[in-house]
């Protein structure tokens, strides 16, 4: 095996070197340039920018061998050695197992090289996400230490810190956690009541305060802590603020609780973690002394996208798995696979898989473009749809394998378990749409400024202009974005499904502008239209990914592309019909928008803390 | 004829304040006024309207001199046992001794005033007993002349008065009680009417009060107290604390005086209110108030402060760095249209917080500064904050003796000195705790 490891490190540097020419050239220039705009934050606008996502990004042919060479040693060490039952049972990675996920580099996926990582680019690290994301444990374990645990130090820390911390850290001779949550704080920073205080000496900061379900709690010797600290603001008043600090195990007061007994991923250490007089040098300051609250977001933002490759690798297995169950058990001579009720399920896998697998990789495609773009929204967006996806999915499998998929003799009801925590963690998928809803709004919400205070104010023109405006929509007018078309970017096998990707687009932005005139800024207060915004935006993002993957996949003639274009379409056409549905919620009179009542029962039944119908056998007399 | 057929209201009043429990916002009204509010419920507390109508039997229709007629039947009784068994047996004497059922409809008017006594006024059975008292198909029209003028009407009265009494008392007549009326005065008759407008209307307004008082109260004033705060704080995160238990329970009600119960009720938001105080502002104990429980009065203070000044209060403002993960408030200079302003343009009355309630058997300052005093153990705050007493004395008590009599008007409030020198006493005694 060592010999493997020597050959992937082989590969590794010498695509490092290529990156770093590559870097040299042609990254320093564009990165001044100015950069399109966001394709997310557009679509609020009804706009489709084709530029940031057609064509579908693709790496070029050096960068695929290299993946393939890399990914080969870790798909068979996933296949053969990983006994995923066992970590499951036993609540914890084995470790030869983790040993060997260090030698394999895997816990420095995304560390630079010059600090001994991979410095896999987001593409790779999504395509190894594929693989990881078949053991759960596994998966979080590593997303604990590099995506969230040390990202902190990647993102904000200065030359001395990713020299001291980063070489040890991608080798994974230290783990590392980041401690945020605590018992009465989650996304509730203001709420923090760890507690760092400068010495007397001024050199060092002494830490006090409990953190809560820190994965990786048990076993890290690096944590980035999040701690309130006195802060001398401009104008002289001090103020509480948050200050992220790299903590090391050795720094002393330093304990953990014992590992927390979870519904699924049991194999990763989730537990308490006590900070108590910890010295910290000021040196370990991440970022700057107040700064922390934007080391977090930046950190937890740019952990998101790499679910969606992981839930697809997971779909991947399987749908394999099931299906095999599927076509061999037979009922009333006829194997499972022949009952349409069955089919459906795995279409809906596949589908399901399909979008996701394009949206990640269209994330990641975006990701790696030069001039660090953000896309903070569609890696939310991804995050959201996978984890739902995966929920739905596995639950789906169950439903397939039948009693056995309840049966813990079987894999199947782990994966049920681990995957639910997918819809929970970085962010519950709740939070997350209010974030992808108000962060687009915004950006909406401040172009149209002037055309909204015209119509406040009553400008005839521009009043005259909207009218004419709903009327022609009304009468149902054609919508073309330049998708298709001679000249268009997507492939006339799709043509349909992008005409229905345009006019949802078209009148999202148009619902958009309804709903910033009638909440303007209050609309923060109005989380179920929140909601059905973010979905809608979700849909058309995936619609776009998989029209852009489709378009090309027909175009180069990849493999089985007519099963994509299936895909795709289905796709498109149950997103479309939902998006028509959500839309026409969103309107204030419609009769499908029911949210007066709803909000009426939630209140009811809070107000009583019950279900406070009588029972049904219950008379008066 | 019978005309309403709703169910005895309930009263439970109670004053504006108690039901809101934490901050009203909105504009200030001065000190006095805002006093003068919550001593409204204690002044008016003589009025009639609050009381409930004395229980007095109905008086029937019928001549007095028959009361002497049938009144032995009741005295045959062994004496002092005033029990349901009791008086099914003088109904059924009735029948024995009178083969022919002569006086029938004085004999009911007289069994429904004494169903109090007897405490059978809330039975079913015994009604449909008194209803089978009447001769069965006699009074049963037989044309269509008879049923258009009222054929025998003063038993059909009677047969209402029956029904009447049955719904003064929420009584739901059943099956039963509609073959009984059938057979005697048949379908086309008053009391029938009046039995199928009953069995319409109570079985929709049975369960009309959304706050629904038990039909009967518990006796230990510990335990009326705590469904009283419970009533008047709807809130089930609030908790209820007995500071104080009674010295000596062997006669429920009637407590020592020297140790009389005292339990208060809190809500978590009420406590971070409080703990929130500005220190520097007298808060106030003020009472007593009273609140109607069913035909029980219970009464309560308020531990409150008054409406802070315009330029005092704090604007919330929302922290910058506060969510992880979404904006709070987007950045943008316009606001709600009016098409989704759904806020009425009203007049709001304006109050200041309310921290605490608590129901006392003792409505004098030593028992309230117990309770102010068990409150500081779970509102630390507490300690730093002058209390005033305000007390209404016993004016705003309803005496059952003096229940008719009008009471002299509330005194005038103590003059400010001496609300100072209370307050002094009361930073004094804070200062020795």
């Amino acid at each position: 095996m060592g010999v493997a490891v020597l050959f992937l490190r082989g590969v590794v540097a010498a695509r490092a070197s290529r990156a770093l020419v590559a870097f040299a050239t042609s990254r320093r220039p564009l990165r001044t340039s100015p950069r399109s705009r966001a394709f997310a934050k557009e679509l609020f606008l009804g706009k489709i920018e084709k530029k940031e996502v057609f064509p579908f990004p693709e790496v070029s042919q050096d960068e695929l061998n290299d993946i393939t060479q890399f990914v080969g040693p870790v798909e068979k060490f996933f296949a053969e050695e990983v006994d995923s039952q066992r970590i499951d049972r036993e609540g914890r990675i084995p470790d030869e197992t983790l040993e060997k996920l260090k030698s394999l580099g895997l816990f420095g996926m995304q560390v630079p090289e010059e600090y001994g990582g991979l410095g896999l680019s987001n593409t790779m690290y999504t395509r190894l996400g594929e693989i990881i994301g078949l053991d759960a444990s596994i998966a979080v374990t590593l997303a604990a230490h590099q995506a969230i645990g040390l990202k902190g130090i990647i993102l904000a820390g200065n030359k001395e810190q990713k020299a001291r911390y980063l070489p040890k850290l991608a080798s994974g001779e230290h783990i590392a956690a980041f401690c945020l949550t605590e018992p009465s704080s989650g996304s509730d920073v203001a709420s923090i009541k760890s507690r760092a205080t400068l010495s007397e000496d001024k050199k060092h900061y002494i830490l006090n305060g409990s953190k809560v379900w820190i994965t990786n709690g048990g076993m890290a010797n690096i944590f980035t802590v999040f701690a309130k600290t006195e802060v001398v603001d401009s104008d002289s008043s001090v103020k509480d603020k948050i200050t992220a600090f790299i903590v090391e195990r050795d720094f002393g007061g330093v304990t953990n609780g014992k590992p927390e007994d979870k519904l699924g991923i049991r194999g990763s250490n989730t537990c308490a973690v006590h900070f108590e007089n910890t010295r910290v040098p000021i040196e370990n300051v991440l970022g700057e002394v107040g700064g922390g609250f934007k080391v977090a977001m930046s950190t937890l933002n740019s952990g998101r996208f790499s679910m969606g490759s992981m839930v697809a690798g997971l779909l991947k297995k399987l749908i394999e798995m099931t299906a095999a169950y599927a076509c061999m058990r037979k009922q009333f001579n006829k194997s499972l696979s022949e009952f349409g009720l069955i089919q459906e399920k795995f279409a809906l896998m596949a589908q399901k898989a399909y979008v996701m697998e394009s949206m990640a990789y269209l994330t990641a495609g975006m990701l790696d473009q030069p001039g660090f773009p953000d896309c903070s929204i569609e890696a939310a967006m991804v995050k959201v749809f996978s984890s739902e996806g995966a929920w739905q999915c596995v639950s789906e499998a169950l439903q397939v394998l039948g009693g056995s998929g309840y049966m813990r003799d079987y894999p199947y009801e782990r994966l049920l378990r681990d995957s639910r925590i997918l819809l929970i963690f970085e962010g519950t998928n709740e939070i997350l749409r209010m974030y992808i809803a108000l962060t687009g709004l915004q950006h909406a919400g401040r172009i149209l400024t002037a055309r909204v205070n015209e119509l406040k104010r009553g400008n005839v023109s521009t009043v005259v202009e909207t009218i004419g405006q709903k009327l022609r929509d009304s009468l149902g007018r054609t919508v073309d974005l330049g998708l298709t078309g001679k000249l268009g970017v997507v492939h006339p096998s799709v043509e349909d499904s992008a005409r229905k990707l345009e006019e949802n687009a078209y009148y999202f932005g148009r619902t958009v502008e309804t709903l910033l005139l009638r909440f303007g800024k209050t609309i923060v207060e109005e989380q179920m239209v929140l909601k059905r915004v973010a979905n809608i935006l979700i849909n058309l993002y995936g619609m776009t990914a998989v029209l852009s993957r489709a378009s090309r996949s027909i175009r180069m003639g990849i493999r089985n592309h007519d099963h994509e274009v299936l895909l795709a379409n289905i796709f498109c056409a149950e997103a479309y019909y939902q998006n028509l549905f959500t839309l026409s919620q969103l309107d204030k009179y419609s009769p499908e928008n029911l949210d007066e009542q709803i909000k009426k029962v939630s209140q009811q039944v809070l107000e009583k803390q019950a279900y406070i119908c009588a029972h049904p056998l219950e008379r008066t007399d | 004829m019978p005309t309403g057929t709703l169910p005895r209201k309930e009263p439970a009043q109670q004053p504006p304040g108690a039901q809101i429990p934490a901050m009203v916002l909105c504009p200030q009204v001065p000190l006095r006024a805002a006093r003068g509010l919550h001593c409204s419920a204690a002044a008016r507390n003589s009025d009639s309207w609050l009381v409930p109508p004395p229980p007095e039997p109905r008086k029937g229709p019928g001549p007095t001199k028959a009361l002497a007629l049938h009144e032995e039947l009741f005295q045959q009784a062994p004496a002092g046992a005033r029990d349901k068994a009791n008086f099914v047996r003088a109904v059924q004497n009735f029948g024995q001794h009178n083969v022919h059922k002569r006086g029938h409809v004085d004999f009911i008017y007289l069994a429904l005033r004494k169903m109090r006594e007897y405490g059978v006024e809330r039975d079913l059975a015994v009604y449909n007993l008194l209803l089978d008292v009447f001769p069965k198909e006699v009074f049963r029209p037989r044309s269509i002349i008879q049923s258009i003028f009222i054929h025998y009407p003063r038993q059909q009265e009677c047969g209402i008065a029956v029904l009447e009494q049955m719904e003064s008392h929420g009584v739901m007549p059943n099956k039963e009680t509609e073959f009984l009326l059938i057979q005697i005065f048949g379908r086309k008759s008053y009391p029938m009417l009046k039995f199928v407008r009953m069995k319409l209307w109570f079985s929709r307004f049975k369960n009309i009060n959304p706050f629904p008082v038990p039909r009967d109260l518990p006796q230990d004033p510990v335990d009326l107290a705590k469904l009283g705060l419970r009533h008047m704080e709807p809130n089930l995160s609030a908790t209820v604390t007995i500071y104080q238990m009674p010295s000596s329970k062997d006669s429920t009600g009637a407590a020592d005086p020297a140790e009389p119960h005292i339990v208060g009720i809190q809500t978590p938001d009420q406590q971070a209110a409080l703990a929130n105080h500005n220190p520097a502002r007298p808060v106030f104990v003020e009472g007593p108030f009273s609140l109607w429980l069913r035909d029980k009065c219970v009464y309560y203070h308020i531990l409150r402060a008054d409406l802070l000044p315009p330029e005092e209060r704090e604007v919330e403002e929302i922290p910058e760095e506060w969510n992880l993960y979404y904006p709070m408030q987007l950045d943008l200079d316009y606001g709600r249209s009016g098409w989704d302003d759904y806020e009425f343009d009203i007049h709001k009355v304006e109050e200041g917080p309310v921290f605490a309630i608590c129901m006392a058997g003792a409505h004098d300052q030593a028992t309230l500064a117990k309770w102010i005093q068990g409150l500081q153990e779970t509102n630390p705050a507490l300690a730093q904050i002058p209390v005033v007493f305000r007390l209404a004395g016993s004016t705003g008590e309803l005496r059952e003796s003096s229940s008719g009599v009008k009471e002299p008007p509330p005194p005038p409030p103590p003059p400010e000195g001496q609300e100072e020198e209370e307050d002094n006493q009361q930073r004094q005694q804070q200062g020795q705790s």
